[in-house]
């Protein structure tokens, strides 16, 4: 919990800075930032590593705004839809997965076909998805406040407000869950599989439920990012968008609750703190991860809490 | 029709033996070195890139070209080995993200140097074969060949040759291939260099066929990887049959069904092998 | 007596520098470009990207332009969007609330447009965006839009390109059955959806098939087009795709006439000895033109000079879009209008010239560009044969 001390600032940062510019790549940081924490759920959390949850993310966009257009619903129920789906959908293929005993690699793979066959399906279904065209988002979410009523989200502040306290609930979920009986059993199930299934842990249980939870936070992050941007396309669901999001949490810190939102800081404000040519953004981007893994495989925030331990030792 | 249905199996199994040669390598990694290398593409990108270079640009002739080319991607094989992939062995995941990062690297590399403006090489065997109303481009069929003829000697190197021998005895059982004497680190990094090189062999012979872009590679890994896992990840000659199964379900299930998911049919092949026997389809064997 | 005379011939000379130095002094007009120069869909940026600051180079070297009184020298900011949306959303802010920009050059991709669009708008009537892409076509001319131009030709409609290349499809070859091959993105489908009206409408039948961007393996699709025995293949859009799709249809025995709308003479040409016939739109065809045409082989000759390497004739053709000629006409345009700021008259100045460039170019009442271009007709052997058509 110490970690929700980090966010203070940044609700207070619209009041000192006037840059539309930060404020916009802040609102993408705090929406990659929950896709980050999904993942690291399922992943950090269970230690399965999954290549599904840009499919999630992508569905999550799709489905809630199909529904609001197709039931004149508002956006949560819209996004409520989409929660059922997905769920149905985890259940579906981490049943299939788990099943048959998948293991790491394996699963990983599966998962990515999975995904990319969800893409495939957004891309040719054109009566429904528009396909490559894509669809352009010109609802808005809606929100009820005390005092002001019903209000709409358009303006960069609002929304930036409205991501904010979205990334705050989820991260609290996830420190509330890694910290329960039930993320003891992710850690279990992440640390020795067979070990946790003899101490009688119910691994396929716990590892569907931790990839329903993963999906579902996905697709959050999802619907949030289409509509902000106003712009839902296929590409959504691919490959790349996984890796991006895998990227943002080995950066920030594995099975740590804060690194994925560092590592989606850090990953989506580089491109703009640094002007070079774009060939050698995505080089960089490359060579970050690499560092990363062989030299700070427990990622910034773990490096961070590393060096505060032995500080407070040497003292 | 099924004139077009058999051109398609013969597209498809020439089709599949480029997967399959990456596939070979892909599986030749995971068995000694105990990660996936998806960067593996990236050398066949170099390998394609070279020979285009070697052969368009210095005006060598297209076999000499090719043998730089193999070379090069071997270089570079050894270089990746020694800096990254040596500190990620037996690590699945590390190596999948290392491979990863490296993809960026090479191929904003290949971006600075060649541009996204395709590339494409004067064609060095022109003209085609006919069989009735079957048409096979002659570079297509000679491709094919080749690959065949690299793959079967791999195939028999490892069972024949000592090195070959002692690398499958590291694969079924490191700890004692290591009381036997077989030095491990050579051999470790002697598995991802030849890995690299048969991709660059591979990205040649691509180049002799199609245009080159800097994404190709990544393109490649991905069908050379659900080749490989097809037919067992650890089966080397079955990797071969996983491309060339591959290749043909691609272009035979575009004919019936529509073309935009072509990349789809080979996917739920995969899905459905995995499911049914995760070891692949000739798993279990070595 | 002799300080003070050298005094007072200093403080003259001086005087009479100063105002000099105040009436030389030059402000500046700011142009912003957003466009994707890397990424998988460079091909449709990148000439911009190149085009635009020789212009600017050229115009400063110059010593800037007159409008009314005050010299003016351009600032480029071009920012790369690598083809993402969601890069050029950040990018287009900062050009318009940082560095305050008025002109903007691009973009030529179609979901990079769409999804600036609605931020965009809320500027409607202090910027302009001259852009290229495909989808502008759907916004641009529509009340509350009047800052988005396109600038490139649109292939429908009574000035449509493509109507006129049709015509001429008719007119050399008679077909009456042709395939399309487009990709499976934006600009594919588009495509569909206005070529096979326009061969409908001449009574000739067509089928369509679809790829997925990235294929190289044209075989198995070809094959399947080709139990249709269409008389001409209609491949685009790219010549990424164009080159790999002419050869193994060539070499496969498929279909050996061509009929494009988009890509180069490239794949023709390489092919040249397979190929029977190949009809191809370029907005022009730079190799004969820099011989016949002074303004291109000045551009060319400029392009070696300014990039020092070699001159991208294949890609060149795309520089008639937001591209070197854009920014003399803009210059020309303010100019007319005699303003640097009023962006409402720059644009109706804009819209009612016509700018002889390396293009002929004006616009229609939709805002959209029309401007001269050439079919190239290349037959078995390489023969060449350029037409040049004035819609």
């Amino acid at each position: 919990m110490k970690a929700l001390w980090f966010l203070i600032p940044l609700y207070l940062l619209p009041l000192l800075i006037r840059s539309d510019v930060v404020l916009t790549v802040l609102i993408f940081t705090f929406v990659l930032g929950i896709l980050a924490i999904g993942f690291n759920i399922v992943f950090g959390g269970a230690g399965q590593l999954t290549m599904f949850h840009a499919a999630a993310f992508g569905v999550g966009s799709y489905v809630t705004f199909l529904s609001m257009l197709h039931f004149s619903i508002p956006f949560w129920l819209g996004y409520l839809v989409a929660v059922l789906i997905v769920v149905l959908i985890s259940i579906v293929i981490g049943w299939i997965c788990f099943k048959f005993r998948l293991k790491e690699f394996y699963f990983a793979v599966v998962t990515l076909a999975f995904a990319e066959l969800f893409r495939l399906v957004a891309l040719n279904w054109t009566s429904m998805t528009n396909g490559t065209l894509g669809m352009l988002v010109l609802e808005k979410p809606t929100v009820w406040l005390p005092g002001s009523g019903v209000i709409k989200i358009e303006e960069t502040v609002p929304w930036y407000f409205l991501t904010l306290i979205s990334l705050t609930g989820i991260l609290i979920f996830s420190a509330l869950l890694m910290r329960s009986w039930i993320g003891r059993n992710f850690s279990a199930i992440r640390l020795n599989e067979d070990l946790a299934q003899t101490l009688g842990i119910d691994t396929f249980r716990y590892k569907l439920l931790a990839f329903t939870i993963s999906n579902v936070i996905a697709s959050f992050a999802g619907a949030l990012y289409g509509f902000y941007t106003g712009y839902i396309e296929p590409a959504y669901l691919a490959v790349a968008q996984s890796l991006d999001a895998i990227a943002m949490v080995l950066l920030g810190g594995v099975s740590t609750i804060l690194g994925p939102v560092v590592g989606a800081l850090v990953l989506t404000s580089l491109p703009h703190l640094i002007e070079l040519p774009a060939e050698m953004r995505v080089a960089v981007y490359g060579m970050i991860l690499i560092l990363v893994i062989l030299l700070m495989p427990r990622g910034i925030v773990g490096l961070a809490a590393g060096l505060v331990k032995r500080r407070a030792h040497a003292s | 029709m099924t004139q077009v249905v058999v051109g398609q199996i013969l597209n498809g199994i020439i089709l599949g033996s480029l997967y399959g040669i990456i596939a070979l390598g892909v599986t030749m990694t995971f068995g000694i070195t105990g990660i996936v290398n998806f960067a593996l593409g990236q050398f066949m990108m170099i390998g394609a890139y070279a020979t285009w270079y070697f052969t368009d640009l210095a005006m060598f002739p297209f076999p000499v070209a090719v043998v730089f080319a193999v070379a090069l991607a071997a270089v570079a094989g050894l270089i990746a080995d020694q800096a990254l992939f040596r500190f990620t062995r037996n690590n699945l995941v590390n190596g999948l993200l290392v491979s990863i990062g490296l993809i960026s690297v090479m191929e904003s590399g290949a971006l600075l140097l060649f541009t996204t403006t395709p590339k494409n090489m004067d064609i060095v065997i022109a003209g085609s074969w006919s069989l009735g109303a079957i048409t096979l481009p002659r570079m297509k069929v000679v491709a094919f060949l080749l690959l065949v003829a690299v793959i079967g000697l791999t195939w028999l190197g490892l069972s024949r040759a000592w090195l070959g021998r002692a690398t499958r005895a590291y694969a079924q059982n490191p700890e004692a291939a290591m009381l036997m004497g077989v030095p491990t680190k050579v051999l470790q990094t002697g598995v991802v260099v030849y890995s690299c090189a048969l991709a660059g062999f591979g990205g040649a012979l691509y180049a002799s066929l199609f245009s080159l872009e800097p994404s190709l590679g990544g393109l490649f890994i991905l069908k050379g990887v659900e080749a490989a896992i097809l037919a067992g990840v650890g089966n080397l000659l079955g990797a071969l049959a996983g491309g060339v199964i591959l290749g043909v379900t691609e272009s035979v299930g575009s004919q019936p069904l529509p073309s935009a998911f072509r990349d789809a049919y080979g996917l739920v092949f995969l899905v459905a092998i995995l499911l049914f026997r995760p070891a692949g389809l000739f798993g279990g064997q070595k | 007596m002799k300080s003070l005379f050298k005094g007072c011939f200093a403080a003259a000379l001086l005087a009479a520098a100063v105002p000099d130095f105040a009436g030389a002094q030059t402000a500046t007009v700011k142009l912003g470009q957003i466009e994707a120069q890397t990424g998988p869909n460079a091909i449709y940026g990148y000439m911009s990207s190149q085009g635009v600051p020789i212009a600017v180079d050229e115009v400063n070297k110059a010593g800037g332009f007159k409008v009314g009184d005050t010299t003016y020298k351009l600032e480029l900011i071009a920012l790369d969007t690598r083809g993402d949306p969601k890069e050029a959303t950040i990018q287009l802010k900062k050009l318009l609330e940082q560095d305050k920009v008025r002109f903007v050059f691009g973009p030529f991709l179609s979901n990079v447009f769409v999804t600036i669009f609605p931020y965009a708008k809320q500027f409607n009537g202090k910027f302009l965006m001259l852009g290229g892409g495909t989808r502008i076509h759907d916004f641009v001319g529509q009340p509350g839009n009047e800052f988005v131009i396109r600038t490139w030709n649109w292939d429908a409609g009574p000035k449509g390109f493509g109507e006129k290349m049709v015509d001429y499809l008719i007119k050399t070859a008679h077909p009456k059955k042709v395939a399309m091959l487009f990709q499976n993105d934006q600009g594919g489908k588009v495509l569909g959806d206005i070529y096979a009206p326009i061969f409908k409408a001449r009574g000739i039948e067509t089928m369509t098939e679809y790829f997925e961007p990235g294929t190289k393996d044209f075989s198995p699709v070809l094959a399947k087009i080709a139990e249709f025995r269409p008389d001409y293949l209609f491949p685009g859009y790219s010549d990424a795709a164009l080159y790999d799709i002419v050869r193994q249809s060539v070499e496969g025995n498929y279909s050996k006439k061509f009929f494009l709308v988009r890509g180069s003479t490239g794949p023709g040409l390489k092919n040249k000895d397979g190929i029977e016939d190949y009809i191809v739109y370029v907005p022009k065809d730079f190799e004969e033109a820099e011989k016949k045409e002074p303004k291109v082989k000045h551009f060319v000759d400029a392009y070696k000079a300014f990039y020092k390497r070699d001159f991208p004739y294949d890609q060149a053709p795309l520089c008639s879009s937001s591209c070197y000629d854009h920014v003399y006409m803009l210059i020309a345009a303010m100019q007319k209008a005699g303003t640097v700021d009023d962006v409402g008259k720059i644009r109706a100045a804009l819209l009612s010239m016509t700018y002889q460039g390396m293009w002929k170019i004006s616009f229609d009442d939709r805002s959209e560009q029309v401007f001269d271009f050439d079919i190239v007709h290349l037959k078995k052997g390489g023969t060449k044969e350029v037409v040049h058509v004035e819609p």
